[in-house]
């Protein structure tokens, strides 16, 4: 049946050449509107990784109106916490990356400061997520824009903290935040500093981004955290983790909207086109059986053309909308031009998707033909 | 080798009932080549496609080579079609995008070995062995109907039902046609004619007219019984 199909479509050049360019068109648009919208969902995350940790696990004896007033938590709790809950079986299902912190008030060139002593950030082991924030070298320190002008130094200086030397490796830009009166060290080095081994305060965290918007997020959280560590409790920066929602579902809706629509755009097209060949093609279909060729044969000859040709427009439209992802992407979804890339598989979607798109279009042209009695085709011709 | 009892055919028009076949009893013996004349809307078509299991009568059976035609369901019909019958059309009904070999092998059943080497030599024989790789659109009607004979034969069936076959062509082609298919009778095979001309008179051993749906002239069942 193939080589028949075959010189029906090249015997019907043009017939099969509109088809082929609607079947371009539809995978061309979704390849094009996938690739920039995974690049919109990296830069998503990407942005909302940059907005920060949102979940601040404590604990349970903090008292919150201090904590809230100096910035950090008065008591602490063993370094090891943080190893027990990013062990804790399904943790990373809603907390994702666990940074535990110390944080002390010094004094440092005649004002306070806060010092942050910060571990490398735990993920989880089934996600390779880049790790969050800046990794700080032992016997370094990362000072806090006031604190760098307050104490007249620059990136490279020595400073000396309880009787050791600590290099400056970077003054950060102004924040404009309490950001600019904190020092960052190692967990370790700071541990040293406030006389504190072993101990932390603090254990930064974002959460899953799973939850819609009817749940309460919060609430789910304490509860997960109850099982794990009862001697700590969490508390959410509301405003980041809103911001953070609010972007992945704007993402999420244009993508549920444009997808359907275009995949109806393109069956329709294929629909009407097959239509039209099975009328264009009666007289033959007649003689196919008239000549005792089965309906399996004719229904063959239709959805088979379709989906031949729905895989040549699976392949050709998907490297038509890499080529308009990659070029025009940028300029009109305003995302960097970093984010797109060619996503390879896109391509093995379209070459399963096209065809089978193409054939369900088809299904009830050839039906139509399948039923067309050929005694009155051939009777009437 | 194919009879018919009290065959009918009704059609429900804006007008009314039309008898497109009204009671035909017919017999045809292997080896035969039978003419059926009559006008047009006689209903020469409709017995042809009846008699071919390929349209359901109203009453009456078609039973050929010792089967009731019309108890079979359609892939059976279908498959009695394939093997036993070849068609001939006026229009030729030729596949367009197939060359002539192509054309002559969709005829084929697929039982039979070497169908493509019996396909050029059949168009050979039919004086088309030079334009073998052309398409039915490079030809002329004569040689459209030569490859629709061909198509009709190439599965060598117990019976070849032509429609029209000379109604598009010119005496001398016509007669060309009607030699082929004489040929095919003397071979062994059968043959049944519907036409409105006489281009068929001559090489058809039994001529039946047709009016109204309805047998006219010409010898029917009784003919079997002579010939038993």
């Amino acid at each position: 049946m193939l080589p028949l199909i075959l010189r029906e479509i090249s015997f019907r050049k043009g017939h099969t050449t509109i088809m082929l360019c609607g079947l371009i068109s539809v995978t061309a648009l979704m390849t094009a509107y996938l690739s920039t919208e995974s690049a919109a969902e990296r830069e998503t995350k990407r942005v909302a990784r940059d907005l920060g940790f949102n979940l601040r696990i404590l604990p349970k004896q903090t008292d919150m109106d201090l904590y809230w007033f100096q910035g950090f938590s008065d008591q602490t709790m063993p370094e090891a916490t943080v190893e027990r809950l990013a062990n804790y079986q399904g943790v990373f299902m809603t907390y994702n990356h666990l940074m535990a912190s110390l944080r002390q008030k010094i004094t440092m060139g005649g004002g306070d400061v806060i010092l942050v002593g910060v571990a490398p950030t735990i993920t989880s082991p089934d996600k390779k997520k880049r790790p969050m924030g800046f990794t700080i070298k032992a016997r370094t320190l990362h000072l806090g824009y006031q604190v760098g002008q307050r104490l007249g130094l620059k990136s490279g200086d020595t400073l000396q903290l309880s009787g050791h030397d600590f290099k400056i490796e970077k003054v950060m830009v102004e924040y404009g935040t309490e950001e600019d009166v904190y020092v960052y060290g190692t967990l370790k080095d700071v541990q040293g500093i406030a006389d504190k081994p072993g101990q932390i305060n603090e254990i930064k965290a974002i959460d899953c981004l799973c939850l819609t918007a009817d749940q309460d997020p919060i609430s789910i959280l304490r509860k997960e955290l109850e099982k794990i560590l009862p001697e700590a409790k969490v508390i959410q920066d509301r405003v980041q983790a809103d911001a953070r929602a609010r972007q992945r579902q704007m993402v999420q809706r244009k993508f549920e909207f444009l997808s359907p629509f275009l995949m109806v755009c393109g069956a329709i097209w294929v629909a009407v086109l097959s239509a039209l060949n099975v009328r264009e093609r009666r007289s033959e279909i007649g003689i196919w059986r008239a000549l005792g060729k089965g309906g399996g044969f004719i229904a063959g000859l239709v959805i088979g053309k379709a989906m031949i040709i729905g895989f040549f427009g699976g392949f050709i439209g998907f490297w038509v909308g890499n080529s308009m992802a990659l070029e025009v992407g940028p300029s009109i979804f305003q995302i960097t031009a970093k984010a797109i890339k060619t996503e390879w598989s896109y391509l093995v979607w379209s070459l399963i998707l096209t065809p089978l798109l193409a054939a369900a279009a088809s299904f009830i042209p050839a039906m139509l033909a399948v039923t067309q009695d050929p005694a009155e085709t051939l009777r009437e011709s | 080798m194919l009879t018919c009892e009290s065959l009918c055919k009704y059609y429900q028009s804006s007008k009314g009932m039309v008898k497109s076949l009204d009671e035909i009893n017919l017999s045809v013996s292997k080896g035969e080549f039978l003419e059926v004349r009559g006008h047009s809307g006689s209903g020469k078509t409709t017995l042809l496609l009846t008699l071919g299991a390929m349209m359901h009568p109203t009453h009456g059976k078609v039973v050929f080579k010792g089967t009731d035609l019309y108890r079979l369901n359609r892939a059976e019909r279908a498959r009695v079609r394939s093997s036993s019958i070849g068609f001939v059309f006026q229009m030729f009904h030729l596949i367009p995008y197939l060359d002539l070999v192509g054309n002559v092998l969709a005829g084929d059943d697929g039982n039979h070995s070497g169908a493509h080497s019996k396909s050029e030599a059949l168009l050979q024989e039919l004086g088309l062995g030079h334009r073998l790789n052309h398409l039915p659109n490079q030809l002329s009607a004569g040689e459209k109907q030569r490859v629709a004979l061909a198509r009709a034969m190439v599965a060598s069936p117990d019976l070849i039902l032509a429609d029209e076959p000379t109604g598009n062509l010119d005496p001398e082609n016509s007669k060309e046609v009607c030699r082929h298919l004489k040929r095919y009778q003397e071979k062994g095979g059968t043959v049944i004619v519907v036409t409105h001309g006489d281009a068929v008179h001559d090489f058809a051993n039994r001529t039946i007219d047709l009016k109204a749906g309805e047998i006219i002239s010409g010898p029917s069942l009784d003919h079997q019984a002579d010939e038993a």
